[in-house]
């Protein structure tokens, strides 16, 4: 696999010089977006405490790392300010922030520097417990601090169709996970009931549980199987629960009405994101030729409007891969003009009810765009804090989807003061 | 500022359950926000621990201010006039998931019933005053002279002779 160009990050405005630019966003969520944006790389001092009983290592997920590695190390970070850092391993040579043992701490090292002490997420009991058909939890449920994530199905139906979003990874992934690690493609309902079940036991562990796969197209009406599926699933986790509802979020395709009254209705579905990935027409076409093809730009935003009225205000977002709008060799060639343009787009979407976030791209080797570079932490910084005012001035809160609910997006980080 | 311990006198305010104690906190217009707050308890290393069971509230929102930009709170710990003291300090820590915070979980909604916890705060004292009146009356009187009404000192005849 090809691995991204080394990068200094000399012409770029440091750390600490971005944090004083701008003194109203706080320094840890500017830490932590800087982090993932660069990556970490473990030193052996660091890894020598950890314990693979206590700490969570690197478990199933639905999109690979950046060094296109299935390796056991931990799975991510923590702050001191409860602000979740997921974030990949990464070769040296890319430059990335160091994860060293520092006066018996783990810490955020970059040159020769402290920049912020750190901790491991916990190993969830359930990670030691198997399915009644034999499958080990941790491959039907992968834990956040605080989320539980449901990968049903890792097949996305526009890789077959050579239409896949140009940063993506999911079926190269997929077919790596499988083959090294036994990791189902599929999920039976039956298995996430028993999972979700035992995770439940761990009281305090737990505040949300999200499910994601790829698209499926096929169906009486374009996506009807994906949308059955996800009733599947849904009402079997819903067997564990005393109430209708349960905090919970779908990240899916861009459904009809009748599909997402479906979902509602029929299951304890309480938040539903479908993911834009770009926003501006013209940038969606070029990056997400699939979903472009399959529902276009202007439906696919219409369809998330529509649902707003089905699972109400702050309840809907799409989510935005940030920085890939300046890709090569269509995208912006301006931070300043991809900026502008972005967050008019949400403005829009803000208007109608629905919230925007994004997560940092990272150019992983089994995407379209493994050899491309990411914007600057300015950008990024500029990025999180337009989204997140967009959200203070509709109104908008992002409950469903926050620092603890997900945690990877740093405008939602912002957002945990509304 | 840097961390400081507090006396035995001190800690034994903060371990009596019969204390009153108050978290003062402020947003980031400076408005202020206090609560009295059973929860708060010294932790066996002297930090301040504070259990915040609601994730919207204003004192939570304060605290992540606070540890955002670096921003101090106070805790009262009120016993009776005589014995009160003020610890100013800075959030340092916030629990949201792992051992410490679901160990508090547990512990919470076994006294309290069915609460959540939205995170275990972990406050660093950095000063201590003590609030005990009738000591801060005497020492105003002794170092700040001018600040008394005159009425105070006059002699008792002036008003017999109304």
């Amino acid at each position: 696999m090809s691995v991204a160009l080394k990068r200094t990050f000399a012409e770029e405005l440091s750390l600490n010089e971005v944090v004083a630019r701008y003194p109203d966003v706080p320094r840890l969520v500017i830490v932590k977006t800087d982090v993932q944006r660069r990556g970490i790389h473990y030193t052996e001092r660091a890894l020598s405490i950890v314990d693979p009983s206590i700490h969570q290592m690197r478990s199933p997920y639905i999109f690979g790392s950046r060094d296109g590695a299935i390796r056991d190390l931990p799975e991510s970070l923590i702050l001191r300010d409860g602000t979740t850092i997921l974030v990949d391993p990464t070769p040296l040579e890319q430059n990335p922030y160091l994860v060293d043992l520092v006066d018996g701490r783990l810490a955020l090292v970059d040159n020769e520097e402290v920049v912020e002490f750190v901790e491991l997420w916990k190993r969830p009991r359930y990670y030691d417990l198997h399915t009644s058909s034999g499958i080990p939890m941790s491959h039907i449920a992968s834990a956040r601090p605080q989320r539980l994530n449901i990968f049903q199905s890792s097949y996305c139906h526009f890789w077959a169709q050579h239409k896949e979003c140009k940063f993506c990874d999911i079926v190269n992934h997929t077919r790596q996970q499988k083959d090294e690690l036994g990791v189902p493609i599929r999920l039976k309902p039956q298995d996430v009931y028993e999972t979700v079940r035992e995770a439940l036991k761990e009281q305090g562990r737990f505040t949300g549980i999200c499910l994601t796969a790829g698209s499926v197209l096929k169906g009486r009406e374009l996506f009807d199987h994906e949308v059955d599926y996800y009733i599947e699933t849904l009402q079997a986790i819903g067997e564990n629960f005393a109430t209708k509802k349960f905090p919970s979020e779908l990240i899916a395709s861009a459904f009809n009405e009748r599909q997402l009254r479906r979902l509602y209705e029929e299951t304890g579905l309480m938040g539903y994101t479908s993911d834009l990935e770009v926003l501006g027409e013209e940038k969606f076409d070029w990056i997400c030729p699939g979903k472009a093809d399959s529902v276009g730009y202007k439906e696919w935003r219409n369809r998330l409007i529509r649902a707003v009225d089905i699972f109400g205000h702050g309840n809907v977002g799409t989510g935005l891969v940030g920085g890939v709008e300046l890709a090569r060799p269509f995208g912006f060639t301006s931070e300043d003009e991809a900026l502008r343009s972005t967050l008019d787009e949400a403005e829009h979407l803000a208007e109608n009810g629905v919230t925007t976030f994004f997560i940092v791209w990272v150019p992983r080797p089994g995407s379209v765009f493994r050899d491309q570079q990411n914007p600057s932490l300015d950008y990024f910084v500029r990025l999180a804090k337009g989204l997140h005012d967009l959200r203070v001035r509709y109104g908008l809160r992002i409950d469903y989807n926050n620092y603890r609910n997900c945690g990877n997006h740093p405008d939602g980080d912002l957002s945990r003061l509304l | 500022m840097m961390a400081i311990q507090l006396t035995s006198e001190q800690k034994a305010l903060f371990a009596d359950t019969h204390t009153i104690k108050v978290l003062t906190t402020v947003d980031g217009a400076g408005k202020p926000h206090g609560k009295i707050d059973r929860s708060i308890h010294l932790a066996d290393d002297g930090t301040i621990v504070y259990l915040e069971l609601l994730e919207s509230s204003k004192s939570n929102h304060n605290l992540v201010e606070s540890i955002w930009f670096d921003r101090t709170v106070s805790v009262l710990v009120w016993a009776d006039g005589e014995r009160c003291i003020e610890v100013t300090g800075k959030p340092v820590r916030v629990h949201i998931t792992g051992p410490i915070f679901e160990r508090y979980y547990v512990d919470v909604r076994s006294r309290l019933g069915d609460v959540d916890l939205s995170g275990v705060w972990i406050i660093v004292p950095e000063q201590v005053t003590d609030e005990n009146f009738w000591l801060k009356k005497a020492r105003e009187e002794s170092e700040r002279p001018f600040f008394r009404h005159l009425d105070r000192l006059a002699k008792p005849d002036i008003y017999s002779s109304n």
